[in-house]
């Protein structure tokens, strides 16, 4: 990498946070440099219909009176309501886990869900599932708000007016019988159908209506890849990268370690802690054009355009085929090589050097079938084409990546044949419209379809009162996931099932498939009373082995109890090469700006659009927060005079669309990016937050579209982005080697001069937590934040608020720069509270609201707080947070429910922070004195560690010089952030290794 | 009578007199334990705990189950009390009532006795485990014919106790003092 060849052993590198800091510019220091930004300490600007003066003066005599009143008698202080028939398993205040599965697109991933009296709190992962035992994906974890969004439909309506569910029913029979009678075909526009036995219910669907057409569509795929791998294949499969037996992989503007899947991003970080500088790390090599979460952690990142990914990864495969003895596969010996040379498509970062090295890794790793190439799934087919080549002359198929054919007979389409549908639709040639799931009018925007409200034929079954329903004349409530059941296939062979964490919040609600029995039995078709008892004899018949020694009750209540059921994977479907040579010559270069749609990691396809968590959460590399500012390269913006905020209008022929500009370090030049998901214009969190990226889609689907005019337009809207708050002003921060520099001794030890004290060292009789958190396994995905969020009761804030440096995150995922911004390496620091011997904060408090525990924490009593931000100000890590407005207190219900019973809700003015999750530390620990003995290693677990899908974060106890966290403390990598204070940490982090190409440092 | 006579003779005991009392009034209607101590509210079933933990001897754990389980000691389903009233006593009114309810499904509201603030987390299962007895903090429950408030329960209380638990630990218990850190009970 550039940087390092300029670095002299010794030298300080510098880490630098936002464009305008890199550079050096004016505009962005004074901002920065400001601890609390513009108007963060302000009163809250009152709308034009607040109190006046005398309202508020007669509110205030009149409280008064009735308070004098109220004083003559004795408060009452509630009721208890007990059960009147408790259930065996409830216990009040003690958690039940249920497992049950989550499911997005094509994953489905077991998790377990935590409930409290009835109600779900916060998802865990399953910790029986191998590929990722304990870790959820993080829209899984903020999913518990979406089950208690107050937008949530709660009963059927009839042209937007509200009908009873028997009647709906009756409607929705109605229409498929006339259908039926008529000769019409019936349509239901649904999601990837996934689970098996949603699929048998179909297929039955299908025996009661001849004429049923299924589209299961997913928006947020190009449909790429899926074209390169039907053809490959023979129909359509499911690939998952397997990295836990990579040794070098190359990342084609691939996510894989987004988070999303946590299997792969603990099966990946486990290569990348090595012992020492002589154990074996996992090389990780990425090429793209948009600048992603994965890319970031590359040991070397080629910045190639994304269009030219294709010709970049033939151009690795003509080296390692000419230079490196690696065989073509048969029939394949007439591949067209590039136009372009390799060396052509380079831009800044790692260059032709490193491109040699790839080539020279991938075919030393392939020789023990531990090489492995991920192509991102919004990239056009030329490209998943050329690594299925690159992975089939590799070896990797079965090894590295997992083929497996997909679960059931209704595999996902392109966007060609969806819209080909929904034009169907828009013409009347449907006696029925179902919309199941997705938000087709959210993803074909303007569409003719959805251009008439509340049309008859169209039928929407979903959780809200979106874009689609708006077009419908029915609209049936469904079910939540955590209060639905179903099953699902998540790896080859794994059955998982879903099960209701609770019973519907509202008792017109039913899951889709309940709607769809209903429907079926009035059509005549298989009468089963409910979804469950389907799901139970569709098991029965099919999944319980038939020579089980065990009895089939005794296999569902453990099958439900465990959440999944080991099975013989199918045979994974044999590939055959030739096909790919269409769709290697569809490959082309193009020129002019390319615009990179992809699916956003907060909303999807915009499907999460109305969870404030995933809004808030920032995004793992720009750090901005409700919306979908365009990334562009800062050689780009440039050259169009454009900084963060100001607005730009893309336009791709006759579709258009307006943004503000967000200036990303290491975009390549020609490329910009923008999430898909955002722009919806239904319900009250997400309307109008972003914009619509969809609206830029042409026909094809195609989500990399080449000879974007991007051109300025007037006004500014500036980016909440968390980036810049709460920072510390270029310490010694992070710590990022190689593993040669480790090899010499770099990084080890610490700043300055030894901490000294004046002061006695405080003293911990029984226990001292801390926590270790390692940046090399640490991939900065931020599922910790919403995990934290879930525990913690944090609050959401809105953009307003975020613009103001008011947000309330725990924890944040610092992102630092090194090196050039055309071509940076990033490294992703978590900070949180990093509960000081001696903190700064505790001398400072005036009433003693924050003081030091004998267990190490820096404890915060909420209600001795007085709100002076003394504190906050005396932080040298800036993790305080300060409560300047009342978020909490006036949610409309049931969103309350959502809420940890074991934390405090804080109000306004109250000063709050990380607490290392003391009421799991102060659980453990009854448990422990209850039971008579001590707290065992790894007994607590925050919910930032337990969500962590790299493992990156262990806590424990000090103390015990044999725990987990003490021995980490003693690794060679391990220092503390702003060591030279003396304020003492109890966060130990351990420096970001990379595995650098050799000769190439 | 000069101006300054008035003023000292009569305005000025009249307004230290107003002050005073207004401090009373409002220090005697705000104090915190004025509503603590002896608080009894009627409950929608005219249990007797002297009947039931006194006379008959019943333990407290056979209703309050929760206590080693959970931070909540618990108040007992409708269905415990019909493990014995299914055949005792069926014909009172508040027996029907309990069958009643059984039967519906209808939830029986008990009016809540002990409340700590919300920011408050106490959890029963050390103090049991220890053998604090329940009525150190309870009072003499199996004496109530109602359930009255006996201990203010306020902060001084647990840290009275916490600072030196001598008293309220049985006989022959090693010294201990509870934890006196805020995480203890506030997070």
């Amino acid at each position: 990498m550039p940087d390092d060849t300029r670095r002299q052993p010794g030298e300080k590198t510098r880490y630098w946070i936002s464009v305008q800091e890199g550079t050096g510019e004016p505009g962005g220091r004074p901002a920065a440099w400001n601890e609390f930004p513009e108007g963060a300490a302000d009163p809250p600007e009152l709308p034009a219909d607040a109190l006046s003066r005398r309202r508020f003066l007669a509110l205030l005599s009149a409280s008064a009176a009735l308070a004098a009143a109220s004083a003559c008698s004795r408060p009452d202080r509630g009721e208890i309501v007990p059960y009147t028939e408790r259930p065996e398993e409830v216990t009040p205040g003690v958690p039940n886990f249920y497992a049950s599965c989550f499911s997005e697109g094509r994953r489905a991933h077991p998790v377990l869900v935590k409930t409290r009296e009835g109600r779900p709190i916060h998802v865990e992962g399953n910790d029986r599932y191998a590929a990722a035992p304990g870790k959820a994906p993080y829209r899984a974890i903020a999913e518990v708000l979406g089950l208690y969004d107050p937008d949530r439909l709660r009963e059927p309506s009839h042209r937007g007016k509200a009908v009873p569910v028997t009647e709906a029913e009756r409607l929705l029979a109605e229409r498929a019988r006339e259908a039926r009678s008529q000769g019409l075909p019936v349509l239901l526009f649904t999601e990837a159908v996934l689970s098996p036995t949603r699929a048998r219910l179909l297929a039955e669907l299908g025996k009661a209506l001849p004429r049923l057409e299924v589209v299961s569509y997913e928006a947020s795929e190009g449909g790429g890849e899926d074209r390169v791998l039907r053809s490959l294949f023979g129909g359509t499969v499911r690939l998952e990268p397997l990295p836990e037996r990579a040794e070098v992989v190359l990342s084609l503007e691939s996510d894989f370690l987004s988070g999303e899947d946590p299997g792969s991003v603990r099966a990946f970080a486990a290569g990348r802690r090595p012992e020492g500088p002589r154990e074996p790390m996992v090389r990780f090599y990425a090429a793209e054009g948009r600048f992603t979460l994965t890319g970031s952690r590359a040991d070397a990142r080629f910045a190639v355009r994304t269009g030219d990914l294709a010709a970049f990864a033939l151009g690795i495969l003509r080296l390692l085929v000419e230079r490196h003895g690696v065989a073509l596969p048969r029939g394949m010996a007439d591949l067209p090589w590039p136009a372009k040379p390799l060396e052509a498509l380079l831009g800044p970062g790692a260059g032709e050097r490193e491109a040699e090295a790839l080539a020279r890794d991938l075919a030393a790793a392939a020789r023990r079938g531990a090489a492995l190439v991920v192509a991102g799934g919004h990239l056009p087919a030329p490209v998943h084409a050329a690594a299925a080549l690159l992975n089939l002359a590799l070896g990797s198929l079965g090894r590295t990546l997992a083929v497996w054919p997909w679960p059931t007979a209704f595999p996902p389409v392109g966007r060609r044949e969806a819209e080909g549908a929904l034009e169907r639709a828009a013409e009347g040639r449907y006696g029925l419209v179902l919309f199941w799931g997705g938000n087709p009018a959210h993803a074909f925007p303007g569409h003719r379809a959805f251009a008439q409200a509340r049309r008859e034929t169209f039928v929407r079954m979903g959780l809200y009162e979106d874009e689609t329903a708006q077009a419908a004349a029915l609209v049936l409530p469904e079910a939540h996931w955590l209060e639905s059941w179903g099953d699902f296939e998540p790896r080859p062979g794994l059955r998982a099932l879903r099960q209701p964490a609770l019973r519907p919040l509202y008792p017109a609600v039913r899951q889709g498939e309940q709607w769809l029995l209903g429907l079926l039995g009035a059509l005549g078709g298989e009468k089963a009373e409910d979804y469950a008892l389907f799901l139970k004899e569709r098991w029965r018949r099919e999944e319980w082995p038939p020579a089980s020694p065990v009895p089939f009750e005794r296999f569902w209540a453990a099958a439900l109890h465990e959440g999944l059921v080991p099975g013989t994977p199918p045979p994974p479907p044999a590939p055959s090469a030739g096909a790919l040579l269409p769709h290697l010559e569809a490959a082309r270069s193009e020129t002019g700006l390319e615009l990179v749609l992809y699916p956003s990691p907060a909303l999807l396809d915009g499907r999460y659009g109305n969870n404030g968590w995933l809004q808030e959460w920032p995004d793992p590399v720009t750090k901005a927060t409700w919306g979908n500012p365009l990334w562009m390269a800062p050689a780009d913006a440039r050259r169009l005079g454009l900084k963060d905020g100001d607005r730009v209008r893309l336009s791709k022929g006759e579709r258009r669309l307006e943004s503000p500009v967000l200036v990303q370090p290491g975009q390549r030049e020609g490329v910009a990016a923008l999430a898909l998901g955002y722009g919806r214009e239904a319900l009250s969190v997400a309307r109008g937050v972003g914009t619509n990226g969809f609206s830029l889609l042409g026909g094809d689907g195609e989500m990399v579209l080449s000879g974007v005019e991007v051109e300025k337009i007037p006004g500014r809207q500036p980016v909440p982005t968390t980036q810049t708050h709460h920072r510390m002003e270029g310490r010694d921060l992070v710590r990022s080697l190689s593993l040669r520099e480790w090899a010499r001794g770099e990084g080890e030890g610490r700043e300055g001069h030894p901490p000294v004290s004046l002061y006695p060292d405080q003293e911990f009789p029984d226990h001292k937590w801390g926590m270790v958190i390692d940046l090399s396994a640490c991939v900065g995905c931020s599922g910790c934040l919403l995990a934290c969020q879930s525990e913690n009761n944090v609050p959401v804030v809105g953009p307003e608020q975020v613009l103001r440096g008011r947000e309330m995150h725990w924890i944040r995922i610092d992102r630092y720069y090194e090196g050039p911004e055309e071509a940076p390496r990033a490294v992703h620091s978590p900070m949180l509270c990093q509960h000081c011997d001696n903190a700064p904060c505790e001398n400072v408090c005036p009433v003693n609201a924050t003081n030091h525990s004998p267990d190490g924490l820096n404890q915060m009593a909420y209600n001795r707080c007085v709100g002076t931000r003394y504190c906050a100000n005396n932080c040298p890590y800036k993790v305080r947070r300060f409560n300047f407005l009342e978020w909490t207190a006036f949610k409309r219900e049931p969103e309350s429910l959502v809420f940890n019973p074991e934390v405090t809700v804080r109000p306004r003015g109250v000063m709050e922070k990380c607490t290392f999750c003391v009421q799991r530390i102060e659980e453990a620990k009854v448990r422990a004195r209850v039971e008579g003995r001590k707290v065992a290693d790894g007994e607590v677990v925050p919910a930032c560690a337990a969500a962590c899908p790299a493992e990156a974060i262990v806590f424990g106890d000090l103390k015990d010089p044999e725990s987990r966290v003490s021995k980490l403390a003693r690794s060679g990598r391990a220092y503390k952030v702003l060591e030279e204070l003396g304020v003492r940490p109890s966060v130990t982090y351990l420096a970001q290794l990379r595995n650098v190409p050799e000769d190439t440092e | 009578m000069h101006p300054y006579d008035r003023f000292a003779r009569w305005w000025l005991p009249v307004g230290g007199g107003a002050v005073l009392a207004t401090v009373l009034t409002v220090g005697w209607a705000t104090q915190p334990d004025r509503f603590a101590k002896g608080y009894a509210p009627t409950q929608p079933i005219p249990y007797s705990h002297r009947l039931h933990a006194g006379s008959m001897k019943i333990p407290c754990e056979y209703c309050h189950t929760g206590v080693r389980k959970a931070r909540h000691a618990g108040i007992p389903a409708v269905q415990t009390c019909m493990n014995c009233h299914a055949v005792t006593k069926t014909e009172s009114p508040a027996i029907r009532k309990l069958a009643e309810a059984l039967r519906t499904g209808q939830a029986l509201p008990w009016k809540r006795v002990h409340r700590l603030p919300d920011h408050v987390f106490f959890d029963h299962r050390p103090h049991v485990a220890a053998g604090i007895a329940c009525q150190t903090c309870h009072g003499e429950v199996q004496e109530m014919e109602v359930v009255s408030q006996r201990m203010s329960m306020r902060m001084g209380n647990c840290l009275g106790c916490h600072r030196d638990a001598h008293a309220a630990l049985p006989p022959g218990s090693p010294p201990r003092k509870g934890p006196e850190n805020c995480n203890a009970c506030h997070r």
